[in-house]
């Protein structure tokens, strides 16, 4: 792991470091005498901070290779670095922790790392602070364990981990709807994750013990060896199922439709902070895991599908973009656009071309920016203007330059303008699905013009246009006051986004290099084969 | 036993120190609240010497708390003796064998009836400074007097039979003679009606005693009947005895047969299976939440240890189908089945636990089921026992830890609606985490200890039936008619565990969504709060990291001294 031994294990200590901090922020004021914990209080905001700083340093340092020098463009296919000793958990039945990151995880969790502070920073002013704060650090550990976890039982006792701290986000720090949605959330996201378990148990069920590991049952969770187990289920009909029953438990966590209904209503009631980490990193879990579980260990399955996944993906697409256009609530606009761009993920997934794969994979990242930054605009919106109907105001940039500005560049990313970073994902998908499908390509390229003609007519109202050129329209809820700009913290949240968004948009190999070599590694060595074994053709 | 009596030598009291300490706990519960300042006047002369017995009793002594502390002290050192005594192993007498197999169970049922015990104190509260009723108190407060003075009565005679319940559990576990075993199971099961129809203060106690009762007798008339069928047929109830002439019989003995299958009708009643389940939700239900916690893991404890040793032990083939595998899987599936679609439909939280407890039941005999197919060697049926054994000592935690919640509600007076758990998550957030995480664990979400159990009894059936599908079966329905019919028994389970969770989320719902009728806190009743507490972590901490794997291996080896003898 290079010279460095500063930290011998950087991706066990970024998970389990804000996961013990959150935990003991929220419980030691209960615990210490009561001077000591009013301080406890007051401080654990910059507490919280330090910690999410700490860890986007760490990683960011190992994303430069200052910490344990990696090569991120060089990794071998299905192999992992900074890859811990397995510790064993419950060795009896197979249950490791093993942590280990490649090309196609390692951008979630400097997406995770980056935007805890930054979503820290959008609700510096959050109510209740002493919890909201370890919340998130919480939300942080959970969120980069599912991303490193190498042990399918890990992996789902993780995924299901997210759900707690955002459920409580909702329910505590929510809209007028909260509960309904919280609700919601939790009993769609948690059903479809009992799916995915069911075939992560028959997949274990497969499984052949390795040496120390399920001495008692003769299983293990590992998935490595799950990936290297030639024929995992050798059984074609049980292998397709199990493929599905996963696909149930990633297709609703992305989400594709038909099982999208959770997402607007969670967005909408959210607050700030759990809306950006929801969109930017948690919709990301579902393609992750597809991609990382399904299409790894399954790929005749996913070959035999791929039918499947072009039509959710169209479906989400251009279903997610047209209900979009019909909205009038900022929040729940940029929830199906969410939707429609998860589309995309999926057919770009469906194209079976390392292009393709990698587009998907930028689009992870580069939606992980642009959503965080409307969803913090949609809320200071809220907070300002003290509505989000989008209807209700004209001319905004005259009363809030700051908000107008960081409201059409988001905007203007997320219809995928070039030289902003949703361009290059978009149009890498593009153009493996026209190479593959050919002129198929004309349904998902239409809808985004269309829809992109639709968003700059209506930006343009919003934000510029105005019958009075002093004040423009401004919405019943202010009762007559004048808005006010965005606050220093909100603004400072907001620049740093906008700034990645052009970065990643001019400089895109930043993280288009280690991905498009994953890909082509990942297809000529997993899918190729299995492509030739089922004669597959588009 | 006047053999154990006679053959008493400092070794054997080891052997069986846990269950001398609860003898000796129920002796003094007799003699020690009644200790007095009575003298006794030598004859003829002026000297009094002390009797004790009898007179103006002590301070101490009269305090009514002290049948409690009785109680739990003994139930805590007969856990901890156990344990520290977990590997000694040796014959008391002939009619008891302690190995570690039987004090992993006197763990069981001592950890149980300890928890019970300290939420006792909360349920049935004891008043030191209670008085009589006035004639000038109003009928309220005469009331109220007149209640604290009956709780402080009925201290000594719930405490006395909590511990012969402990006793009778804890021989029973040991007993190598189906009759020892029987008597055993009815010292507890008669002290269990009893302490089912305690709760008088409301109709359906008295109610529910009775039916627990009746039909407990008659289900043990039939077990008996059945063992006297044995006896006729083998000539003595030694089990050993019995195993090496039911290996010898010719084909099916119908005297043999008849009687093991009424005795199965006899356990199955106290394991909670379907039909002869149909009393335990109403018994659940009118006993208060301590002691229906008792019955819902230390009676069951004890009823899969009757299991394990007739269905294991004498009528186990060398080789081929048990006769009651086909019959054992079909309760199983049936009861876990009707359990879970019982509790998806039950408005009390208490029949929901009871129902839940039903499917559980179920989910284990599955796992027992599986082990006669016939299909599984002594490595897969070890394991299968060991996952048995483990979800009995996990249940422990986390379903008497929802009963102890409930006790904390019945406190007050409440606990029989699903109205009363409403917004719990804002009157005691402590509490309501802790019954989300039993909850969870109950429905078995990893990385709960309710999962592991589950996930090595589904590992174990999947094991028996493994290889038996067609791997080049094309569609999944073709290898569905390939495969052993004892998988399915595996999916059942599964199929049931997704089921039973809409009924488990419900309660974390309602505790988390509803807002409550009073914002009042929880009664602080600290030693339970620490109890639930310590349910909660260990439930967690059973489940995943080191603590597991050494309860696996406890577990595990108890399972190896019991399967290897």
């Amino acid at each position: 792991m290079g010279g460095e031994r500063l930290i011998d294990d950087p991706l066990s200590v970024i998970t389990l470091v804000p996961l013990a901090m959150g935990l003991i922020l929220m419980i030691l004021p209960r615990v210490l005498p009561n001077s000591s914990a009013e301080r406890l209080i007051q401080v654990s905001r910059n507490i919280s901070m330090g910690v999410a700083l700490a860890i986007a340093t760490i990683t960011t340092m190992l994303f430069l290779g200052q910490l344990g020098s990696i090569d991120w463009t060089n990794i071998t296919q299905g192999g992992y670095v900074l890859q811990n000793e397995a510790v064993d958990l419950i060795p009896a039945i197979g249950v490791t922790w093993k942590v280990g990151a490649d090309a196609l995880s390692f951008p979630m969790i400097w997406l995770t790392a980056i935007l805890i502070p930054i979503s820290m920073l959008v609700e510096w002013d959050a109510k209740r602070a002493h919890l909201f704060f370890p919340l998130l650090l919480i939300m942080e550990g959970a969120l980069l364990g599912v991303f490193v976890a190498l042990d399918l039982f890990v992996f789902y006792v993780f995924w299901e981990l997210t759900l707690i701290p955002m459920f409580l986000l909702i329910l505590l720090w929510g809209g007028e709807d909260r509960r309904y949605a919280a609700m919601k959330f939790f009993i769609y996201t948690f059903t479809a994750s009992v799916f995915m378990l069911i075939g992560i148990l028959v997949m274990y069920f497969h499984t052949e013990a390795i040496a120390g590991l399920g001495s008692l049952s003769g299983h293990h969770f590992d998935l490595i060896a799950m990936t290297a187990q030639e024929n995992l289920i050798p059984n074609e009909g049980l292998r397709h199922f199990v493929w599905l029953l996963l696909l149930i438990g990633f297709a609703t966590k992305m989400p594709s439709v038909p099982v999208h209904t959770w997402l607007p209503d969670a967005h909408v009631q959210a607050p700030t902070a759990g809306s950006m980490l929801l969109a930017g990193v948690m919709l990301k879990m579902g393609a992750y895991g597809f991609l990382r579980i399904s299409v790894t260990v399954f790929p005749e399955s996913t070959i035999e599908f791929v039918p499947l996944l072009i039509f959710l993906g169209m479906v989400s697409l251009v279903y997610g973009a047209w209900v979009c256009m019909g909205q009038t609530n900022l929040k729940r606009m940029v929830a199906y656009s969410s939707v429609s761009h998860m589309g995309l993920i999926f057919l770009g997934i469906a194209t079976m071309q390392p292009l393709g794969i990698a587009g998907a994979l930028f689009m992870m990242f580069a939606h992980g920016i642009i959503s965080p930054l409307l969803f913090a605009v949609a809320g200071a919106f809220k907070h300002h203007y003290h509505t989000l109907e989008i209807g209700s105001m004209r001319g905004i940039a005259h009363h809030s330059p700051w908000l107008a500005a960081h409201m059409m560049l988001g905007w203007m990313a997320s219809l995928g303008l070039p030289l902003l970073a949703g361009f290059v994902a978009e149009i890498a998908i593009l153009i493996a699905f026209w190479m593959t499908y050919g002129w198929l390509v004309l349904l998902p390229a239409l809808t985004l013009i269309v829809t992109a003609a639709y968003y700059l007519n209506s930006m343009q109202r919003t934000i510029f246009e105005s019958n009075d050129s002093e004040h423009g329209i401004l919405p019943d809820t202010l009762h007559g006051e004048d808005p006010s700009d965005l606050t220093w913290h909100e603004n400072a949240g907001m620049l740093t986004l906008a700034a990645m968004t052009v970065l990643f948009g001019i400089m895109p190999f930043i993280f288009w290099d280690m991905m498009s070599d994953w890909s082509s590694g990942f297809v000529i060595d997993t899918m190729i084969e299995a492509m030739q074994a089922q004669e597959w053709s588009p | 036993m006047s053999s154990i009596i006679s053959d008493m030598d400092p070794a054997t009291a080891q052997l069986i120190l846990p269950e001398l300490l609860m003898l000796g706990g129920i002796i003094a519960m007799i003699l020690v609240p009644n200790f007095g300042d009575a003298t006794m006047r030598i004859p003829l002369t002026k000297i009094r010497i002390p009797f004790l017995i009898g007179g103006t009793r002590f301070a101490t002594t009269n305090n009514p708390k002290l049948p409690n502390q009785i109680a739990t002290t003994t139930l805590a050192l007969a856990f901890m003796t156990s344990l520290l005594f977990l590997s000694e192993e040796g014959d008391v007498g002939n009619l008891l064998h302690v190995d570690e197999f039987s004090r992993m169970f006197a763990l069981v049922f001592s950890a149980a009836l300890l928890l019970a015990s300290l939420a006792t104190t909360v349920r049935l509260p004891a008043r030191p400074k209670a008085s009589a009723p006035l004639d000038t108190d109003s009928t309220v407060i005469s009331d109220a007097k007149v209640n604290a003075l009956i709780d402080n009565r009925r201290q000594v005679d719930f405490h006395i039979l909590l511990l012969t319940t402990g006793l009778g559990m804890s021989l029973m576990a040991m007993a190598t003679n189906l009759f020892m075993l029987f008597v055993c199971l009815e010292l507890a099961s008669l002290s269990s009606y009893i302490l089912v129809a305690f709760h008088k203060e409301n109709d359906v106690g008295g109610e529910a005693g009775t039916k627990y009762f009746i039909v407990g007798s008659v289900v043990s008339a039939i077990g008996i009947y059945g063992m006297s069928l044995l006896y006729l047929w083998n000539g003595n109830l030694d089990m050993t005895d019995l195993a090496a002439s039911w290996d010898a019989m010719e084909g099916m003995d119908p005297l043999a047969t008849i009687g093991v299958g009424l005795m199965l009708v006899a356990f199955g009643f106290k394991v909670g299976a379907a039909p002869f389940h149909l009393a335990v939700p109403d018994a659940y239900a009118g006993a208060s939440s301590p002691v229906a916690g008792v019955l819902a893991t230390a009676s069951k404890a004890m009823g899969f240890v009757a299991l394990i040793r007739l269905l294991l032990v004498v009528t186990m083939p060398s080789e081929g189908q048990a006769f009651w595998f086909l019959a054992l899987s079909i309760i199983a599936v049936v009861t876990m089945t009707w359990g879970n679609l019982a509790a998806l439909t039950s408005d009390n939280p208490k029949r929901v636990l009871a129902y839940s407890s039903v499917a559980h039941a179920g989910y284990m005999l599955a796992a027992l089921a599986a082990t006669g197919s016939g299909l599984a060697d002594s490595d897969t049926s070890a394991l299968i026992v060991t996952a048995v054994v483990f979800h009995l000592v996990v249940l422990v935690l986390f379903k008497l830890g929802a009963f102890l919640i409930l006790s904390m509600l019945e406190a007050e007076g409440r606990g029989h609606r699903m109205e009363d758990l409403h917004g719990m998550g804002r009157r005691d957030p402590v509490i309501a985490a802790s019954m989300f995480v039993f909850m969870l664990s109950l429905a078995g979400v990893p990385p709960l200890s309710g999962f592991l159990s589950k996930l090595l009894m589904i590992n174990g059936i999947v094991n028996v039936s493994a290889g038996s599908g067609s791997a080049s079966a094309s569609t999944a329905l073709s290898w569905a008619q390939g495969v052993d019919p004892v998988f399915w028994l595996a999916a059942a389970i599964v199929l049931n565990s997704a089921l039973s969770l809409f009924y488990y989320l419900r309660i974390v719902l309602v505790m988390f969504f509803e807002s409550p009728a009073t914002e009042k806190p929880l009664k602080r009743a600290p030693s339970l709060r620490m109890a639930i507490i310590a349910c909660a972590v260990l439930t967690l901490l059973f489940g995943i990291g080191p603590l597991s794997n050494s309860l696996l291996d406890m577990v595990g080896s108890a399972v190896d001294s019991f399967m290897g003898s």
